[in-house]
């Protein structure tokens, strides 16, 4: 979904209001409860919270010019990568394995057999249609973020197709983008 | 969760800017060896091997990949990935010029978009003067005055400053600037038209 991305495909970038910026807030802290108590550090009451606008309903939350959520199409919010390097506990993960991670950078969705085979990992709660951080076999840090389009249960009896949506990726646009001015 | 979670700290490339543990699969790894090196030689052992004995670069590799399918026949299907990573590296290459074309941003270039605001009125933006050194706040004043007009400068979308000037000037503006600024070429001017970027010349 980032695969090309740059400050170009913002199309408006505007201070929200105190309103959206509570409900942004609230809706990030529902989603993620392990970040909470450092949201007031991440997203700081004071400084202005900007959101901004990109093609394909897409939606960047900013704090001091530095994207750190994402969604879509008003779904969950996301934590871009580099903001979950640093908690990388608050999302429910999945692990690929080593053969994936060279497809899944180049920004290719995440197939059910990379899950089920011995180097990946399934964490059994989790539902469909949910966000997840992929982790890769051998690796301490994430991988890429993810959507999924099954249960965990599903994506083990099925074993097949698509698995999870890839949406930010390990060096796609987004990733490069550390900055937006 | 009553305790604040420390962030924590990940190392990241400086020449690719992945994490260090995911240059091997980066645009360029060769390039991050060097870095690696200095930085993280834990993360990769074979490296090191690689630099104490580089006369023999390819036979330890061979070595390496025979090490590794020795250590279990999973990991024997990354060996054989490895020599493909290789290709993929040349391919990035090639590939790399896309992200040459993201760095022309800061090229010196000036962009002209005509805005529609009310049907038959119109606002011409100018983009990108200061780039070449010149002063914003000057040039809004002289595009007033040749066009008898309002000039005014303006905070961009991205925070960058812009000059927007009243009314649809696209035609003459261009042989303006290039008379009171020699500095900028015919060739750096850009319109926008339907969205796209159009060389004036």
């Amino acid at each position: 979904m980032f695969k090309k991305f740059s400050s170009e495909d913002v199309s408006a970038q505007n201070q929200v209001k105190a309103s959206v910026q509570r409900k942004i807030r609230q809706s990030i802290a529902e989603e993620y409860p392990g970040l909470e108590p450092v949201l007031d550090d991440l997203l700081p009451k004071k400084s202005p919270l900007i959101v901004a606008k990109c093609q394909n309903h897409l939606n960047l939350v900013l704090v001091n010019n530095v994207p750190l959520f994402f969604n879509i199409r008003d779904g969950p919010y996301m934590p871009t990568l580099r903001l979950l390097h640093q908690y990388p506990n608050i999302m429910k993960k999945l692990q690929v394995d080593r053969g994936a991670i060279r497809f899944v950078l180049a920004g290719a969705n995440i197939m059910c057999p990379g899950l089920t085979s011995p180097g990946g990992a399934l964490d059994d709660q989790v539902g469909a249609e949910t966000p997840v951080v992929i982790m890769a076999e051998g690796k301490q840090h994430a991988l890429a973020i993810g959507f999924t389009k099954m249960s965990a249960k599903d994506i083990r009896a099925i074993n097949k197709g698509i698995g999870v949506d890839n949406m930010h990726y390990l060096n796609d646009g987004l990733w490069k983008m550390e900055r937006l001015d | 969760m009553a305790e604040k979670p420390q962030p924590v700290k990940v190392l990241y490339c400086a020449v690719c800017s992945l994490p260090a543990e995911y240059c091997e699969f980066g645009p360029d790894f060769e390039k991050c060896k060097p870095w690696l090196l200095k930085n993280a030689p834990e993360l990769y052992p074979d490296l090191l091997k690689d630099a104490t004995g580089k006369e023999a670069d390819k036979v330890s590799e061979q070595l390496q990949s025979v090490g590794i399918s020795s250590g279990g026949g999973r990991d024997g299907a990354a060996s054989t990935a490895s020599p493909g990573d290789s290709s993929s590296n040349k391919l990035e290459e090639v590939k790399r010029l896309p992200g040459g074309k993201v760095k022309k941003k800061d090229k010196q270039e000036v962009v002209i978009e005509k805005v529609v605001r009310n049907k038959r009125k119109c606002i011409t933006v100018v983009k990108g003067l200061e780039l070449f050194g010149i002063k914003l706040s000057d040039a809004s004043k002289k595009l007033g005055k040749k066009f008898a007009t309002g000039a005014s400068v303006v905070k961009g979308p991205t925070d960058k400053e812009q000059i927007d000037v009243q009314g649809d000037i696209s035609l003459d503006i261009v042989e303006f600037l290039t008379e009171t600024w020699p500095d900028v070429p015919e060739a750096a001017i850009y319109f926008i038209e339907d969205g796209k970027k159009v060389p004036v010349v």
